[in-house]
């Protein structure tokens, strides 16, 4: 067993594979969470179910966390974040900040699994009204509501008649610069809309679209599913503005297969907002000197055959700190990271033999 | 299905409005317009006109600041508002004068031809663009900064402000045409609206009210020109509308004292359309009418409509008068918040604010602003029969004030 770590940065999905990688391959791993929980987004926004399989979220989480928790090659520290870094892979010096203090290790090499953040619909080019209405929310919102088993309207705490989900909140909008397709969006607004038929037989659904994109077999597994057993209505359009009129909250765009404006008064707005790197992507990224690719998110050498190597001889990256990704790519890239910074201990450690 | 307990279901409501917090994380990954003016002075291809002290630094909507110059201004009116509501620029310069701002109103100012390229489209871009360009470098001359009075030409030339930093070739174009002008290419750092004066002002103008208003209510109507194009150059508050619509306007009804009621039409067009006032006039007028002027009396029912463009005041408040032969719920009084602003100062309503050439009868609402309309048209009468008998060419300022 070699002395020195690899330094796992961030404990959501694509961190937590990470780790257990590493250790599966016979090398010891230290995964560093600022939170004082492990599970990432999926834990920290109380995800109700994950796309696109529908499992429990925390009970998902829970049996990562479990591969790794008993796990003598993984040294967990919750509530801690790397605020110094010195020397160069496969010797680097690398600072955590605690509760306790500051404490100095010893890694071998680094895979940064800092993820994203979800987009601030108040920085939104579209009038939503996200800091105005009550009855407008975020999925991540409605995901709390979804798994507390109750779906209501915030104004009025009764079921709502009227849901209109709109995509690509903070995606695709190069207004703000924006210029990517959070991938997503699409699948968990189809799976909500199906959810909140579960809790809300009654109610109109509508997700409104500019383009709908369901990959893989999320065309089956959720955009079908939701459009012809729960009936959810896909409106090709995008909405500009919403307002208030009485007690409804009114969705105003276009409807561009019909090709003419519309004005739909809705019970309830979900807003289906995209991601952005992650505070913490942006941190790592400066700390260890990681250049950013042109959309602000981590860069990798090697384009779609290498999506986790750096720039940086020794530093790897996993999940959305490279860019918009689903668990299926965290959990994949996560896999790739932990061979690869295995390998890179590997060749070292034949080097100096 | 995820389901989060076997027992009865605990309800989880997301946090309410007053909850939601918005902070502003600073500029967006995307260009900045100053910095690429100032790249392009470096690189020797044009000069940028600063903004001159004092000034007022304000939030836009991603965060950027923008700086507003509260004096020594160059006066670039509006051809609408000098032809037929000639209260709004009248209002403006009566402000400044309050203050005693430095300001210059020039007589060599060329309109914008903004109408011209959206009704007509006979005009074309280094057309526009050296207009502009004129119009700026004329103001770098004499000495001052670019005031824009017009929504319309506020909204315009900043779509041309961004042709003219990303084509080299318009550049080229626009500079031969200041050459044979003998006149340098100048653009300024930022492009200012009258109504964001206003905004800045606001506290200030609010100290010298002489009027209550806080029985009075006014819906707003944001102008198209002002935040829907080029977004980010508009001035935004984190305490008006939780920082999510242009404070503008609103901002300084607020500060007045009155009562600011909103209502679900508030981001539509007033019905001008940019170009369909001018090919498509019946939509515009119906437009007007049924989707702002009805919805706001149905949902707000406000004793005013305040707009801070040209186009919009024109349309709202002329629209009325047409629609009012149809029996349609018409009938709310139309003015700038500029006009709004002075008359809370003390301006005239009929010599500075020159209300009467407004559509929708005003009265009850200037009786409810606590105006004497009639001693007030009675002043205006008498001046009006000095200048027809010859007595004097033209009222002064201080006839104005009289």
């Amino acid at each position: 067993m070699p002395n020195l770590p690899v330094l796992v940065i961030g404990g959501g999905p694509a961190g937590l594979e990470a780790a257990r990688g590493v250790a599966d391959l016979g090398y010891k791993a230290v995964l560093v969470e600022k939170e004082s929980v492990l599970g990432g987004r999926p834990i920290l926004e109380s995800y109700a179910a994950l796309t696109p399989d529908m499992r429990n979220t925390e009970e998902a989480m829970n049996e990562m966390i479990g591969r790794i928790s008993n796990n003598e090659a993984v040294d967990i520290r919750t509530g801690a974040t790397v605020t110094a870094v010195e020397g160069e892979a496969p010797n680097f010096k690398v600072t955590l900040q605690n509760g306790s203090g500051a404490e100095t290790l010893d890694v071998s090499s680094v895979i940064v699994s800092t993820g994203f953040q979800h987009f601030d619909p108040g920085r939104e080019t579209q009038m939503y009204g996200y800091y105005e209405f009550d009855d407008v929310i975020t999925l991540t919102d409605a995901e709390k509501m979804l798994k507390a088993g109750k779906f209501v309207r915030p104004s009025t705490g009764e079921a709502p008649k009227r849901v209109a989900f709109i995509q690509c909140v903070g995606s695709r909008d190069r207004q703000i610069g924006n210029k990517w397709c959070s991938k997503v969006c699409c699948g968990i607004a189809s799976k909500q809309a199906s959810e909140i038929r579960h809790f809300v037989p009654d109610a109109k659904l509508f997700i409104f679209y500019i383009d709908l994109r369901a990959y893989g077999f999320w065309e089956d597994e959720l955009y079908w599913k939701a459009q012809e057993e729960n009936k959810v209505n896909y409106i090709r359009g995008i909405v500009t503005e919403i307002n208030k009129r009485g007690e409804s909250v009114v969705v105003k765009g276009e409807d561009t297969t019909m090709g003419r404006p519309m004005e739909i008064p809705m019970d309830m707005v979900i807003l289906s907002v995209g991601m952005e790197p992650s505070e913490g992507t942006k941190d790592m990224s400066k700390l260890f000197n990681l250049p950013l690719e042109s959309h602000g998110y981590i860069a990798t050498t090697g384009g779609a055959l290498n999506t986790v190597e750096t720039t940086v001889p020794g530093v790897f990256i996993a999940g959305a700190a490279g860019g918009p990704a689903d668990l299926e790519d965290s959990v994949s890239m996560a896999g790739a990271a932990a061979s690869r910074a295995c390998a890179f201990i590997r060749k070292s450690e034949m080097a100096v033999a | 299905m995820s389901h989060a307990s076997n027992g009865a279901p605990t309800v989880i409501t997301p946090p309410k409005v007053a909850e939601r917090i918005f902070k502003r994380q600073g500029n967006p990954e995307k260009e900045d317009y100053r910095e690429q003016l100032f790249e392009l002075e470096a690189k020797g291809e044009l000069e940028v006109i600063r903004v001159p002290e004092p000034y007022v630094e304000v939030e836009t909507k991603f965060g950027r600041k923008k700086k507003i110059p509260l004096e020594h201004t160059w006066h670039h009116k509006s051809c609408g508002q000098c032809g037929h509501i000639p209260g709004y620029p009248t209002s403006i310069f009566w402000l400044h004068r309050q203050f005693g701002f430095d300001y210059f109103d020039p007589k060599d100012q060329t309109s914008c031809t903004a109408w011209n390229y959206y009704a007509s489209s006979t005009s074309n871009p280094p057309a526009q663009a050296s207009i502009a360009v004129r119009n700026f470098s004329q103001a770098h001359v004499d000495g001052y900064f670019p005031f824009i009075h017009c929504g319309t030409s506020y909204g315009h030339y900043k779509e041309t402000r961004d042709q003219i930093i990303h084509f080299p070739k318009l550049r080229e174009q626009v500079r031969r045409i200041m050459d044979r002008l003998n006149m340098p290419f100048a653009f300024p750092e930022e492009i200012v609206h009258y109504s964001e004066w206003l905004h800045v002002m606001r506290d200030r103008i609010a100290e010298r009210k002489v009027l209550d208003l806080s029985n009075v209510t006014v819906s707003v109507h944001p102008a198209c020109h002002y935040h829907k194009l080029i977004p980010e150059d508009a001035i935004y508050n984190d305490d008006i509308y939780n920082g999510q619509r242009t404070s503008v306007v609103t901002g300084i009804a607020q500060a007045l004292g009155a009562k600011v009621a909103d209502y679900s039409n508030w981001h539509d067009c007033c019905g001008f359309g940019f170009s369909h006032i001018l090919v498509n006039r019946d939509f515009s007028r119906s437009f007007a009418a049924i989707r702002k002027i009805e919805r706001m009396k149905e949902e707000a029912n406000p004793d005013l409509v305040l707009a801070h463009d040209t186009g919009c005041l024109t349309t709202l408040d002329k629209s009325q008068f047409a629609t009012r032969a149809h029996n349609r719920k018409v009938g709310i009084p139309v003015m700038s918040d500029v006009q709004f602003a002075a008359l809370a100062m003390g301006a005239h309503p009929y010599k500075v604010c020159q209300l009467h050439w407004h559509g929708v009868d005003n009265k009850p609402l200037l009786e409810k602003m606590g105006i004497d309309h009639e001693k007030a048209w009675a002043e205006f009468e008498e001046q009006a029969e000095k200048i027809k008998s010859g007595e004097t060419q033209f009222m002064t300022w201080e006839e104005a004030d009289a």
